[in-house]
């Protein structure tokens, strides 16, 4: 039987690390795909996810359950980004190869997806992660938590401790910014990104 | 209540895109978009935008990253678990002080009625001589006539002395005893635990040497998958490349 968060995180707090290592499980990934988005580097992104599961766990005690555990995980997650880029004293930098590895393509080929399409998905992540750059850290933030963390505007909201209608104009102004940029670099696939 | 929608409102248009405005204001916004080729194009323009983001994928390299998990203490019943040593030493002391108090609270033995009575003798062992003269006789009778007439006049006090000795050394041997079997009971129960903790080292070694058997098991399957998915990509990779040529030339 799956247990919910709300269950192993009761367990965890009780002392029982399994349970707490599910939630590892279940968070891990989420949770680094957010520090390699607002990071762009893949092992800043590893760092920050392990030492955001560390101190989530020396926190538990604190943790009431206000808030669900998944945003209480993204919170401390952005934090330490923020502090991450603070400490580092550099912008984020997207970690995008000059060329494309065909060993690294053999690798990612989906059953479906011919070399073309391949290469033409890893170019257009490239300019997307280019594009982002363009963007303020709020805004930035704010695209991520939204598109690849699928929160609400209230969500977003208390994450950033903004209010609702601010969280609207930096979707509104990123996305607009981001769509600047793409076009003026020309690139555009519709029909992969029909598929997709 | 009417819902209204000002054209070009970034913050409903935005709530539209993401379906997060309330029903009402959706149809709205929907009816006005079918009017309005301005907000129409934004829409549009926006959730072509969306459609991009959807590629943007970080590596997913193998975290696995796991709290340790705290080693499993033996709990000992609280009776079986051997005291600190401060404890043991306090418990000596205890046990020391508490036999000296019942010996002093006994008070002093009362002297005998008679002084005729038997008085306590000190054998001292005879150191081996080889000769004995009859001057070392008359000294020897002599030291001990002047002993026993001290040995009169200080008899009570002496008696006394004695007794309340022979009372503290009977305690010390006790206090000795108890401490002797505290010491044989902690040494038993440390060769007890040895003997349990390599027993569950020895079981925890088989367990893990279980698993990495079995996790070696498992990559072997799983590589002999990975070269062969590889070589069918390689495959494809080559056709590609031919192609490619093909059609350059």
């Amino acid at each position: 039987m799956t247990r919910t968060d709300e269950e192993l995180v009761a367990l965890s707090r009780t002392g029982d690390v399994d349970s707490f290592n599910q939630l590892i499980v279940r968070w891990e990934r989420p949770i680094y795909a957010l520090a390699y988005r607002v990071l762009g580097r893949e092992e800043d992104a590893r760092d920050v996810c392990q030492d955001t599961f560390l101190r989530a766990y020396r926190a538990l005690p604190g943790f009431k359950g206000q808030a669900k555990f998944s945003s209480w995980l993204y919170r401390i997650a952005l934090n330490l980004c923020r502090d991450w880029i603070r400490r580092q004293q550099r912008a984020p930098v997207s970690q995008m190869p000059e060329d494309i590895d065909p060993a690294e393509l053999l690798a990612e080929t989906e059953p479906t997806e011919s070399i073309e399409d391949l290469v033409a998905r890893r170019e257009l992540s490239a300019i997307v992660a280019e594009a982002m750059k363009s963007l303020s850290d709020e805004q930035r933030t704010a695209i991520i938590l939204k598109e690849y963390h699928g929160m609400t505007f209230q969500e977003i909201a208390d994450m950033q401790g903004c209010p609702l209608s601010t969280v609207k104009t930096r979707l509104y102004q990123g996305l607009s910014q981001l769509r600047r940029q793409l076009e003026r670099r020309g690139h555009g696939i519709p029909e992969l990104v029909k598929r997709t | 209540m009417s819902v209204t929608f000002e054209c070009g409102d970034k913050n409903a248009l935005v709530a539209y895109l993401y379906e997060e405005c309330e029903p009402e204001l959706r149809d709205v916004i929907s009816g006005h978009l079918t009017r309005c080729d301005s907000c129409s194009s934004e829409i549009d323009g926006l959730g072509w935008t969306r459609q991009r983001l959807e590629v943007w994928a970080p590596p997913m390299p193998e975290l696995g990253f796991q709290m340790p998990v705290p080693a499993q203490e033996v709990r000992l019943p609280w009776w079986r678990a051997p005291l600190p040593a401060w404890a043991q030493a306090a418990a000596a002391l205890v046990i020391f002080g508490v036999g000296l108090s019942v010996g002093l609270a006994r008070g002093p033995v009362a002297a005998p009625q008679q002084a005729s009575s038997p008085r306590p003798t000190v054998t001292v062992p005879a150191a081996p001589v080889d000769t004995v003269s009859s001057t070392d006789l008359a000294d020897l009778e002599q030291r001990l006539k002047s002993e026993i007439s001290q040995m009169r006049t200080t008899a009570p006090v002496r008696q006394v002395a004695s007794s309340t000795a022979s009372s503290d050394e009977e305690i010390m041997k006790k206090v000795e005893a108890l401490l002797t079997q505290s010491e044989e009971r902690q040494r038993r129960e440390f060769t007890l635990r040895s003997v349990e903790m390599a027993r569950d080292f020895e079981a925890q070694r088989r367990v893990d040497m279980a698993s990495v058997r079995e996790t070696v098991g498992q990559f072997q399957g799983v590589t002999g998958t990975e070269i062969r998915q590889q070589r069918e990509a390689i495959d494809r990779l080559n056709s590609y490349i031919i192609r490619v040529g093909q059609q350059g030339r």
